[in-house]
């Protein structure tokens, strides 16, 4: 286990860390260039691009995988066929792959013959930029991204929900209060470090962002949709600057350090509640 | 027991996927003793379908060398894939490449010089297609390229809508026709913010992307009195700017101008054929108007063979690339495709068999060629147009950024690029 | 004031809207495979006239479609097995048996999951350029032989195993080789199949790794040719894309249908 970690794991990160001083298209010999690489990152703009694409879809994408699944949980904590149907329905779309669900939202919003805007055209709407818009691409991104993961956040709410012992429930309800005031008062407070949890977890995994912007927008329009993970693919792939690609990769991890000891916070006050 | 259920059914999920590939594979499987020669290709839709049918004719005209060709995505895909592999050592031996990154390949030492290669200065390519008159100074330099689906922009009208005898001969005048033909729901006017249409306005306003020094001026004032003039047309609402980036911008303007939501397009000679038998009204091909002069780059692509593949390999890629070029196979590409005959001798061939007066539009992109403007040999001339000039051209336009300052930013950019 | 009743009502009447909102894509990608080019053209959002399976053939015309599933099998089920492999010593190890540096391994491990594939790739991919094995089977099963969120998982699961048991095993004899494959893979059962379903699953649809250490269509995995059906040149043909997409989409829907308890286990569990 430990040459694999090592092998895999300790040199790819240590091996980024010094390609990153260096300018390489590995097609010819690599060039010592010190911090050049992080200053062009910067001053070029793309470090903070993409840094903040990525908070803004990650932020959209957590907050809306947390409030829906988190409502979802609660209408199909229940059982019934039409409340195992929506379960089933909603986590089926975490378990297929982000090409499927690329390609067929690809479809669905296309400006011209997407079943969205059509729709939107047969009541009277305009066609709506889905995908092109530089203000609106982002927030499409994101709203497939949560129709993909909101099955997650909805399973670890329903576990959440099932280890709420009944007697609360049961002895508020005798008190008097409503469902509204219960789920207030009772259920909401205890699921606060499931919450946590999960919302810590969906920002790291949508920091890790790639297929479905590869797939829908290929960073554009106009970069505003280049998150991390796709600005060092470019970098490597498009542009063959490996100590560019580096030196973002570097970054990344640092961020990803950052946002996992928030996770394990979260993680120890959800195994203490 | 949950686990051995899912292996059997793994296993006869990958019993009939093994089957599956051996029964409808027939054509793709080398008949034994043939060398396998890959060939890695970048087309979509009915391009493809033409060039899978000559390889299929080369394959089964000889009996030594067999062609496996490979999709790999669109241009910049297949390019980003096509270096990588160099790097890893897995690179085929033949394939194609825009013009724009022959000189950063070639300077890289990844291609291979053709100069001994048999009949390789014979061909008798149309002057302005080979790299003699695709690049400044080509024929000075190793013989690297040859020319394969060339095409240069073009303006395409609807017919119906634009009955004038001759195309707008200036900037002027097609400012003025975009707005005669502007209705409510109509544009009179579309083209993609890219590069390429860009680098056509910079050379008719009289100005070089790259000077003839090597100096990175994008066009200088000529750049900047192109990148105003789209900005000019939009503003007026007279052009309109096909959403999408790359080929999915190109594709969208022509699905545009087949609904009659635009009336006049700029856009490249590959797609005549496709307008011409999708549209429902008649398409016409207009050369495009001169600035201070007339001028169109050149594009498409052309064949390269890696130098990195096995010497018996790069042989037989050469022999397509005979065969490709040969008369009745260049016509064939280029009455299906649309793409410019590369040889003065398919050319004849297309005029004697009337295929020109069926289709007067290919006589009018092959005129246009005397006008073709080469590009210069830079090897950072891909780099710029990728990440320097193209993102500024949408910013500037989605944007409304001042053209100057956009491309005076561009240019700084491209300092910082060439590192 | 909302009562018992019109909360239940109000829950069933959202989830219904759910239901709709997450299986509507799937019937339209399906309805769209069924179309011909002309109908696309048309009509894209009408009904198809007829079930054309036309645009299924084209698929399998365009793609060697039994070529990529298998491969995309064969790759998912070698790291599906290899991780197993290597996870139950070290989980085994780090639950059960009392060595000096355990709390420092089990801090490396933790710290593996702060290293996704996308952060790996560069230094890996040029490793591999090195070696020759860019474009290999081996380049896209190896990186991922070691899962810290399987050996994760089975570690918990093995805190809950008696001591005494492994005890008892030892005093007959066994070695700790055996103890590991033999003994403790029927007791960890329902964990390990559902570590098996979530790595395959997961490894089956990755596009990303496959995209960066495939060069040609040598090893191409089935979402790398679905995904390059969207070709670019003269038109979208939306109908095969879809026919391709719901082909994609079959085998990941189908394993859920079978084993969703599983899956619902392995990744409710709360970790990774």
């Amino acid at each position: 286990m430990l040459a694999v970690l090592g092998v895999f794991f300790v040199y790819p990160l240590l091996s980024a860390l010094c390609t990153s001083f260096y300018d390489w298209d590995l097609l010819t010999p690599p060039r010592f260039v010190g911090f050049d690489n992080y200053r062009a990152v910067v001053a070029s703009g793309e470090l903070l691009a993409s840094l903040g694409t990525t908070l803004l879809v990650s932020g959209v994408v957590v907050l809306g995988s947390l409030l829906l699944g988190l409502a979802l949980a609660l209408a199909v904590h229940r059982p019934g066929p039409l409340a195992a149907l929506a379960r089933s329905a909603v986590f089926s779309a975490y378990v297929v792959s982000w090409v499927s669900v690329g390609l067929l939202f690809l479809w669905i919003f296309d400006a011209d013959a997407g079943v969205v805007n059509r729709a939107l055209g047969a009541v009277g709407i305009g066609p709506v930029k889905w995908l092109t818009s530089t203000s609106v691409a982002p927030f499409t991104v994101a709203l497939i991204v949560i129709w993909k993961v909101t099955g997650y956040a909805m399973v670890v709410f329903l576990s959440g929900l099932s280890s709420i012992p009944p007697e609360l429930q049961e002895a508020a309800a005798l008190d008097g209060a409503g469902p509204i005031s219960r789920l207030l008062h009772v259920t909401l407070p205890l699921l606060r470090p499931t919450a946590a949890f999960v919302a810590v977890t969906s920002l790291i995994a949508s920091f890790q962002l790639f297929d479905v912007v590869r797939l829908l927008t290929q960073g554009g329009p106009v970069r505003s949709t280049t998150v991390l993970v796709y600005a060092i693919y470019e970098q490597l792939f498009r542009d063959l600057r490996v100590g560019r690609a580096s030196a973002l990769v570097v970054v990344f991890f640092l961020v990803l350090a950052l946002l996992t000891w928030l996770k394990l916070r979260a993680f120890r006050a959800e195994a203490a509640a | 027991m949950h686990r051995r259920a899912f292996l059997r059914s793994a296993a006869a999920t990958g019993g009939a996927a093994a089957l599956g590939s051996a029964a409808g594979c027939a054509d793709r499987e080398a008949p034994r003793g043939r060398v396998v020669v890959p060939f890695w290709f970048m087309y979509g839709g009915r391009n493809r379908a033409t060039l899978e049918t000559l390889v299929t004719r080369f394959n089964r005209g000889q009996g030594e060398v067999w062609f496996r060709a490979v999709f790999q995505g669109d241009y910049f895909e297949g390019l980003a894939k096509l270096r990588t592999a160099l790097a890893a050592g897995a690179a085929p031996p033949l394939t194609h490449v825009v013009g724009e990154v022959v000189p950063y390949l070639a300077e890289a030492g990844v291609l291979e010089p053709l100069d001994h290669y048999p009949g390789a200065h014979e061909l008798p390519l149309h002057p302005a297609l080979g790299q003699a008159g695709s690049f400044r100074g080509g024929e000075q330099r190793p013989l690297v390229v040859v020319p394969f689906n060339r095409s240069t922009p073009i303006a395409y009208a609807n017919g119906r809508i634009y009955d004038a005898p001759a195309a707008p001969a200036t900037w002027l005048e097609l400012e003025q026709t975009a707005r005669a033909l502007t209705r409510p729901g109509r544009f009179g006017f579309g083209c993609p913010i890219d590069w390429w249409y860009w680098a056509a306005l910079v050379a008719q306003a009289g100005g070089h992307v790259v000077e003839l020094d090597g100096a990175v001026t994008l066009g200088g004032d000529a750049g900047v009195a192109a990148l105003g003039f789209w900005q000019k047309l939009v503003d007026a609402g007279v052009m309109k700017q096909p959403p999408g980036r790359d080929y999915n911008a190109w594709e969208q303007l022509s699905q545009d101008f087949l609904a009659g939501r635009v009336a006049m397009i700029w856009s490249s000679t590959a797609f005549v054929r496709y307008l011409e038998e999708t549209a429902d009204f008649p398409v016409r091909a207009l050369p495009l108007p001169r600035g201070v002069r007339a001028a169109v780059p050149t594009g498409g692509t052309h064949f390269v063979l890696l130098k990195s593949a096995a010497q018996e390999l790069k042989l037989a890629a050469w022999r397509f690339v005979r065969f490709v070029l040969e008369a009745d196979s260049m016509a064939f590409w280029a009455s299906e495709t649309g793409y410019l005959p590369v040889t003065t001798e398919a050319a004849g061939r297309l005029e004697a068999n009337g295929f020109f007066a069926k289709h007067p539009n290919y006589r009018v992109a092959l005129d246009q060629l005397s006008v073709a403007e080469p590009w210069p040999w830079s090897k950072s001339l891909f780099r710029i147009q990728r990440e320097v000039v193209q993102p500024a051209l949408e910013a500037a336009v989605l944007e409304h950024l001042d053209p100057g300052v956009a491309l005076a930013r561009a240019q700084k950019l491209a300092q910082v690029s060439a590192l | 004031m909302i009562g018992e009743r019109h909360w239940r009502r109000l829950a069933l009447g959202f989830a219904l809207c759910a239901a709709l909102i997450w299986l509507f894509p799937y019937a339209w990608m399906l309805l769209t495979s069924l179309k011909t080019s002309q109908e696309l053209l048309k009509a894209p959002t009408a009904l198809p006239a007829a079930l054309r399976f036309s645009a299924y053939t084209e698929v399998f015309r365009v793609i060697p479609v039994g070529r990529y599933v298998g491969l995309t099998t064969l790759m998912a089920l070698s790291i599906a097995v290899l991780q197993i492999a290597i996870a139950l010593p070290a989980a085994y190890a780090l639950a059960k048996l009392n060595f000096r540096l355990r709390g420092a391994a089990f801090a490396c491990l933790m710290s593996a999951l702060l290293l996704p594939a996308e952060l790996r790739f560069v230094p890996i991919f040029t490793l591999f350029s090195a070696l020759g094995l860019v474009n290999t089977l081996p380049a896209l099963v190896l990186p991922f032989a070691l899962s810290a969120f399987g050996t994760f998982l089975l570690r918990q699961a093995l805190l809950s195993v008696p001591d005494s048991l492994i005890e008892a095993a030892r005093l007959d004899g066994a070695s700790e080789l055996r103890i590991v494959y033999r003994l403790l893979p029927p007791i960890l059962a329902p964990s390990l199949v559902a570590f098996f379903l979530v790595s395959f699953v997961h490894h089956w649809n990755d596009y990303f790794w496959p995209l960066v250490m495939t060069v040609d269509d040598r090893v191409r995995t089935l979402p790398l040719g679905i995904a390059l059906l969207r070709e670019q040149g003269s038109g979208v043909r939306w109908h095969i894309v879809m026919a391709g997409n719901t082909l994609l989409s079959l085998p990941a829907l189908a394993l859920f249908g079978f084993a969703q308890k599983h899956l619902l286990r392995g990744l409710g569990s709360g970790v990774g």
